[in-house]
């Protein structure tokens, strides 16, 4: 799960050498917004999945417009602060729409636990990797098999080339925004059963998710898929074992450990500089 | 001149305030941005001088606090001596994180910044034996409130004091060096990975600190003062005053204190409030609100020694090369850039590189300068192996370099990026930089009139005080000269340094290259297309066609040889 999320910060980072900080805050929307159409506003829920999708597609394109666009050439932390900066006004703003105290978000998969001798789990809990590798495998296909998928690609790998070639870069900057925050918010809808709705969710889960991208290596996806799963069974175990607010020390341990090793990640290439 | 007398109206506002209020309130909002200001200053010269990000200084900013707090109640120390060991402390945590953390740069950078002060705050939560928990620590006796404004004013002052001080330091400008081109920094014997460590450690002082004043205006912490949230509020103070600016911090905290307390009523909407206020300080405020200041006064040095020759070090005799590269190979992917290129250079004599587009001229002055380590073959400069060194160490070794690019240190005056090079790997401590000792002053009164006779040298006396941003591309190639041979090399390789140049530069050019040889100075590498230049002043000149030697020799052997024809000109004869 957190897998999907990182993802995201592995589609922006490979069109544009930048990346959402407040990715977290995207999932975020996703579930409050999920949860107002759906539990608010009742309707049903392929339709209040649509349009929390079309939310959340906006969400990455103002995110790429107001934060990034403008510093994209500035080779400063200008864009990392300013993502942040969304993010903040995101969460003030789905706080004082919806309150500060998490709610509950109701899911037929969440009714009835399934046992398997005497550990249980939900069906919900299942979807999530199941819908997250789908996704992953779908993201791929786009990259590798459809013209526009190629020429974000190619927007990658030599912008100047790209944009030589006709590629609207801005375009194509501000698309992979939009699919990153995207996978977001369907993780948003995915999560939001099984760890109830709040302005704050947001933060914890973009900041894991960022150490899995820089666990796996943020330019490779498979990378960041298997270190998705990996950090997810790290942190479970650390949570059985001692204890749940080790689980965060564990994790982030890792990161730091990962950085010093291999500063490109498990699977990451290896940045050469340009002299 | 200004500037004086608003630090000094800013020092006598800031002195008067305990004499006209009783309002401890007012008290307690001043020393909170006192504080502010001492942690900013700090994270400025770590993010505005060096140009690297931290979002983790709360997690110092913790180590100092509870330092300081355990020392109290623990050990029973005075409050003097828990600020110390916080100081001592903290930066002995920042220069630990900072040696693991600044292996890598930019985003990845915030990263394990983030990392590390979650981790704290975790270990703070958890740890209850020792922090307390979640409920922190309790009656730490703490100083009268008054007396504890004096002591962070005065801190404060201190700190602001102490950067200045740096920024005007061999090691400010290494700090901006690295900032602004870590290649450029490192082909001066910079080590980037050590300057930022140093500047880690000073903010991490800094910061620590802070902290332990923090504890004494209290006399209470908790984790929850210690949270990501208040690193970014570090960073957006530092932005929104002004990034590298002295009084950066100042303003900043100013503004960020004492906004949320007017806006008291408003606080449902402070998270708002901040995100765009830190988005609107990056938009229109790029460099703070402070960004207006002028530039702090420089001290002229006393006198200039026009006698130095601009060459210093001693060039050694004798008929054996100087660097003798063989069988040198370099592969990217599957394309050979260079197969076993073998090459000797004379001491004192320019050998120049030519070649057509491609022919892998640049690569093998890459691999000479330790930017790529060679797949195969050796190099010896003056009798040691220098492949597969790092370029600053390389650059310590005597080999300087200019690039096809000119990377000149932007924010830098001219002066000052050739004083970069004059100084190259000899920063000593950042200690006395900061205090501004009577030794530091005079070694950085030495560097600069050093510089100067360089500037003179070259025809740039007239730009010294002139940012190096706003010079036109022949001027700044020239600047990379100056800076290359103020580290005094044995050996000089300039990447193209016609190219772009008008006819009259590049006869100027060709006159300074000529006396720098009959005035013994160092051997030169020339890189070059422009062959007027190229036969007027070689030596010997190598040829190269993909990745290999075609041929070498003297000018007038090169302009016959047929093989070098046809390279060039693509006829068999």
């Amino acid at each position: 799960m957190y897998g999907l999320v990182a993802l995201g910060y592995h589609i922006t980072w490979a069109t544009s050498r930048t990346m959402n900080f407040s990715q977290g805050h995207a999932v975020m929307v996703g579930a409050v917004v999920a949860y107002a159409v759906f539990v608010g506003l009742g309707w049903p829920f392929p339709l209040a999945l649509m349009l929390t999708l079309v939310a959340l597609a906006g969400f990455g394109a103002l995110v790429e417009r107001v934060a990034v666009r403008p510093f994209f050439l500035r080779a400063s932390p200008a864009w990392l602060l300013a993502t942040i900066a969304v993010g903040i006004i995101a969460e003030n703003v789905a706080q004082l729409s919806f309150g500060k105290d998490a709610r509950a978000f109701p899911s037929p998969l969440m009714r009835k636990p399934i046992m398997l001798g005497s550990a249980g789990f939900y069906p919900q809990e299942l979807l999530v990797p199941v819908v997250g590798l789908l996704l992953m495998g779908l993201v791929q296909l786009f990259y590798h098999r459809t013209a526009y998928g190629k020429q974000l690609k190619a927007v990658a790998w030599n912008p100047e080339a790209a944009g030589l070639m006709g590629i609207n870069i801005p375009r194509a900057v501000m698309a992979s925004y939009a699919l990153s925050a995207l996978l977001a918010g369907v993780a948003g809808v995915l999560l939001a059963p099984l760890l109830n709705v709040s302005p704050q969710m947001g933060t914890i889960i973009g900041l894991k998710a960022f150490a899995v991208a820089i666990i796996g290596g943020l330019s490779s996806a498979p990378g960041i898929v298997v270190a998705g799963l990996g950090y997810g069974l790290v942190e479970s175990f650390t949570a059985g074992y001692v204890s749940t607010r080790a689980r965060e020390i564990v994790g982030f341990g890792l990161v730091i450990l990962v950085l010093v090793v291999r500063p490109w990640g498990l699977l990451g290439e290896k940045l050469s500089r340009r002299v | 001149m200004t500037d004086r007398l608003g630090w000094a109206a800013l020092a006598i506002a800031a002195a008067l305030i305990p004499f006209f209020t009783s309002n401890t309130y007012y008290l307690y909002v001043v020393i909170s941005v006192g504080l502010l200001t001492i942690v900013t200053a700090g994270l400025n010269v770590l993010v505005g001088f060096t140009g690297q990000t931290s979002l983790g200084h709360a997690g110092l900013y913790a180590f100092g606090a509870y330092t300081a707090a355990l020392c109290v109640t623990r050990a029973g120390t005075s409050e003097g001596v828990a600020i110390a060991a916080a100081v001592v402390v903290t930066s002995m945590v920042g220069a630990a994180v900072a040696a693991a953390a600044l292996r890598v740069s930019g985003p990845y950078l915030a990263m394990v910044t983030i990392a590390f002060g979650l981790i704290v705050e975790g270990v703070l939560i958890e740890w209850g034996s020792l922090t307390g928990g979640p409920g922190g620590i309790f009656n730490i006796p703490k100083p009268g409130l008054r007396t504890h404004y004096w002591t962070v004013m005065l801190t404060a002052a201190l700190a602001l004091w102490l950067t200045a001080n740096l920024r005007r330091s061999a090691w400010g400008r290494a700090c901006l060096a690295v900032k602004s081109s870590e290649v450029a920094a490192e082909s001066l014997g910079l080590s980037a990975y050590y300057v930022r460590i140093a500047a880690f450690t000073v903010s991490a002082a800094f910061a620590g600190a802070a902290g332990a004043l923090f504890t004494f205006l209290n006399g209470y912490i908790s984790p929850d003062s210690f949270t990501l949230q208040t690193s970014i509020l570090f960073l957006l103070a530092l932005l929104f005053g002004g990034l590298g600016r002295i009084a950066g911090p100042v303003a900043g905290s100013v503004a960020l204190t004492i906004l949320p307390e007017l806006l008291a009523r408003l606080l449902d909407y402070r998270l708002i409030l901040y995100g765009s206020l830190l988005l609107l300080s990056i938009y229109w405020l790029p460099e703070g609100v402070v960004g207006a200041v002028s530039k702090a006064r420089r001290s002229r040095p006393a006198s200039l020694e026009f006698s130095r020759s601009p060459v210093g070090r001693g060039q050694g005799e004798g008929p054996e090369p100087l660097l003798v590269a063989s069988e040198v190979s370099l592969s990217f992917g599957g394309v050979m850039a260079l197969a076993g290129v073998t090459l000797a250079v004379n001491r004192q004599r320019i050998h120049a590189v030519i070649g057509p587009n491609g022919a892998g001229k640049t690569s093998l002055l890459n691999v000479l300068s330790g930017f790529y380590a060679p797949g195969r073959g050796t190099i010896m400069l003056d009798g040691q192996s220098i492949a597969g060194v790092p370029p600053y160490a390389v650059a310590r070794r005597g080999i300087a370099r200019t690039f096809q690019t000119a990377q000149v240190f932007g924010d830098l005056s001219v002066r000052d990026n050739v004083a970069v090079g004059v100084a190259g790997p000899r920063l000593g401590s950042p200690i006395p930089a900061l205090l501004a000792t009577p030794g530091s002053r005079a070694r950085e009164a030495a560097l600069q009139s050093r510089a100067l006779v360089l500037l003179h040298a070259l025809g740039l006396a007239e730009l010294t005080d002139e940012p190096a941003d706003s010079l036109a591309a022949g001027l700044r190639r020239k600047l990379e000269i100056a800076r290359a041979l103020a580290t005094e090399p044995l050996l000089l390789m300039l990447d193209e340094p016609a190219a772009g140049l008008s006819p009259a530069e590049i006869a100027a050019l060709d006159a300074q290259l000529t006396t720098l040889r009959e005035r013994g100075g160092p051997a030169v590498i020339l890189v070059e297309h422009h062959m007027d230049l190229v036969m007027a002043v070689s030596d010997r000149i190598t040829v190269l066609d993909y990745g290999r030697v075609i041929a070498e020799g003297g000018p007038d052997e090169i302009r016959q040889n047929p093989a070098v024809i046809e390279a060039y000109l693509g006829v068999t004869t």
